[in-house]
């Protein structure tokens, strides 16, 4: 598999949600009996560190959905995303368990490198502007 | 005293009506666009909400007209309905997605300053060609209507301003992409011995301390101190933060490093145990530095917030120094600043009192009365405007005390 675990599902999460979905369709009918375990919304505290010394502390609660499932073949299937679309946490909780049974992987991965190609070129083009702000500040 | 209310319904329902109908519908693309167009207003309200949700913030803000408090008072009632389902990997400078990282006490600091999204060196200069034009589209679309009506035409040939300005104007990104990643600041300062070494406190995110959760106490554990700024009011925190900056305290802070950036949601698959990113939410911090005459060199004042909110993140990291620094001054005074710069608290005190005092007002009015009776005062005189209270107390001493109109 060319895409770790984590890889995997951080490009599924920050994939737009509709193309998600779409995928998600096509692979149903090959996962079989589906057990839904968790499908939720909720929150996800998010710790930070204080650089003056090193305190953690709690940022603040950002608001997630949560999915979990069981397909036929055994494999479970979890995704959180941001927001509070269920469908979309549902549809990449299903991709991953079918990443796992090694249900349609070709298709799933070929999903994942398109993405990754596009997540890529976004964060380029966003530091990319953000370089052109670069400023050299001179004392007189 | 507070006491049960009855009557008015209608008019209490006709109210919240009028209040809706002043602010427009409240549709799906009134919330879009407040999303879109206002992210720095979005921002402010998750920030003071403690809920990163830009969705749910632009919807408090279209369905509050935009007033702030009500807004976060919104977000945070319905942070209250969900279940706290994880805790996210603690995020850190150093890792986040930087778009902006300024320094005011150092010019050459390791990675460059990036000024990133700002009107920091901008013209404050209100856009009035903007509505020039808008106002010339709409005569020359009124003209245009008259034309057709009296010529019978559609032809159009004058030129749409609107569409000819770009606001705000597009500019070339680098060849370059900048570094995702900027160093902090504060780690090249240490490695000059400016600043006591720290290392990043080795803690379960679920074991840190929560104001949330915990009965705060004074003096404070850090974590509530700098969770609390999190979540604290822009305006309060500016007040009393501009209040030590102006004089009432003994420092004089200079920003050793403002960031904005993004960082990453980072949890832990339950089955496998991969860590993945479950997205990304901005955020924002806060150094100032300022000399410190004990036996260190410097010391460090420190705030961070969800969202991009710098105002709020000087005042609160001049307020830490200060806190930390200690002194006479209110503001000094981490039990007061804490307890005066939470939102939802303090605007929820100030509103409380329009709400009907009438059975307390009376009271007073009462014992007012009898001392100007003891005193000879002819009441009398007063006859007309005693009216009104007299009949409340006569409700009040009937048993009744029913105020105002609620049910």
């Amino acid at each position: 598999m060319p895409y770790s675990h984590s890889q995997s599902l951080t490009l599924l999460t920050h994939a737009p949600a509709q193309p998600v979905k779409d995928l998600a369709e096509d692979i149903l009918p090959h996962l079989g009996d589906i057990q839904v375990l968790v499908n939720r919304t909720g929150l996800v505290m998010l710790p930070y560190t204080d650089t003056a010394t090193g305190t953690r502390f709690h940022l603040g609660e950002v608001l997630v959905s949560e999915s979990r499932v069981r397909i036929e073949a055994g494999a479970e299937g979890y995704a959180v995303c941001l927001g509070r679309d269920l469908e979309q946490s549902m549809a990449i909780a299903l991709l991953d368990a079918a990443l796992q049974a090694g249900i349609r992987t070709s298709l799933i991965e070929t999903f994942l490198a398109e993405q990754e190609q596009a997540q890529l070129a976004a964060d380029d083009l966003l530091l990319r502007q953000v370089e052109a702000t670069r400023v050299e500040m001179e004392t007189f | 005293m507070y006491v049960a209310a009855k009557g008015g319904e209608q008019a209490i329902q006709n109210a919240e009506q009028f209040y809706g109908l002043l602010n427009g519908p409240l549709t799906l693309e009134a919330v879009r666009l407040i999303q879109e167009r206002l992210p720095y207003l979005v921002d402010r309200v998750m920030g003071e909400g403690s809920l990163y949700s830009p969705e749910l913030a632009a919807l408090a803000l279209a369905q509050t007209g935009g007033d702030l408090y009500e807004a976060v008072l919104l977000l945070r009632a319905y942070r209250a309905t969900q279940p706290r389902i994880a805790y996210a990997q603690p995020a850190s400078a150093d890792r986040l997605l930087t778009v902006r990282r300024i320094s005011a006490s150092f010019k050459d600091i390791p990675g460059g300053q990036i000024l990133g999204p700002s009107l920091d060196y901008s013209h404050r200069l209100l856009r009035l060609d903007v509505l020039d034009a808008a106002s010339s589209d709409q005569r020359s679309a009124t003209n245009q209507t008259e034309e057709r009506a009296v010529n019978g035409t559609g032809a159009t040939n004058g030129s749409h301003q609107l569409s000819a300005i770009r606001y705000p104007p597009e500019f070339t990104p680098a060849e370059r992409p900048s570094p995702p990643n900027q160093p902090a600041v504060a780690d090249w300062q240490r490695g000059q011995g400016l600043l006591p070494p720290t290392e990043p406190e080795q803690i379960d995110p679920a074991a840190i301390p929560d104001v949330t959760t915990d009965t705060v106490m004074f003096p404070a554990p850090r974590a509530h101190r700098l969770q609390a700024l999190a979540r604290a009011d822009t305006g309060g925190t500016l007040a009393l933060g501009y209040s030590v900056m102006r004089g009432y305290g003994m420092i004089h802070p200079t920003v050793n490093e403002l960031r904005l950036g993004y960082a990453e949601v980072e949890l832990t698959h339950p089955v496998t145990g991969a860590v993945f990113s479950a997205g990304r939410v901005k955020v924002s911090q806060c150094e100032v530095i300022s000399p410190d005459h004990g036996e260190q060199g410097y010391m460090l004042g420190f705030a961070a917030t969800l969202g991009w909110n710098e105002v709020k993140l000087i005042a609160a990291s001049t307020l830490d120094m200060d806190m930390s620094a200690g002194g006479e001054n209110p503001a000094h005074t981490e039990e007061f600043v804490m307890y005066h710069t939470e939102p939802v608290e303090a605007s929820g005190f100030c509103i409380h009192f329009k709400l009907p005092h009438y059975v307390t007002f009376a009271s007073g009015l009462d014992n007012i009365r009898k001392m100007l009776g003891a005193m000879g005062w002819d009441q009398g005189k007063t006859t007309e405007t005693a009216a009104p209270a007299a009949e409340s107390e006569s409700k009040a001493e009937d048993g009744e005390q029913v105020e105002e109109a609620v049910l």
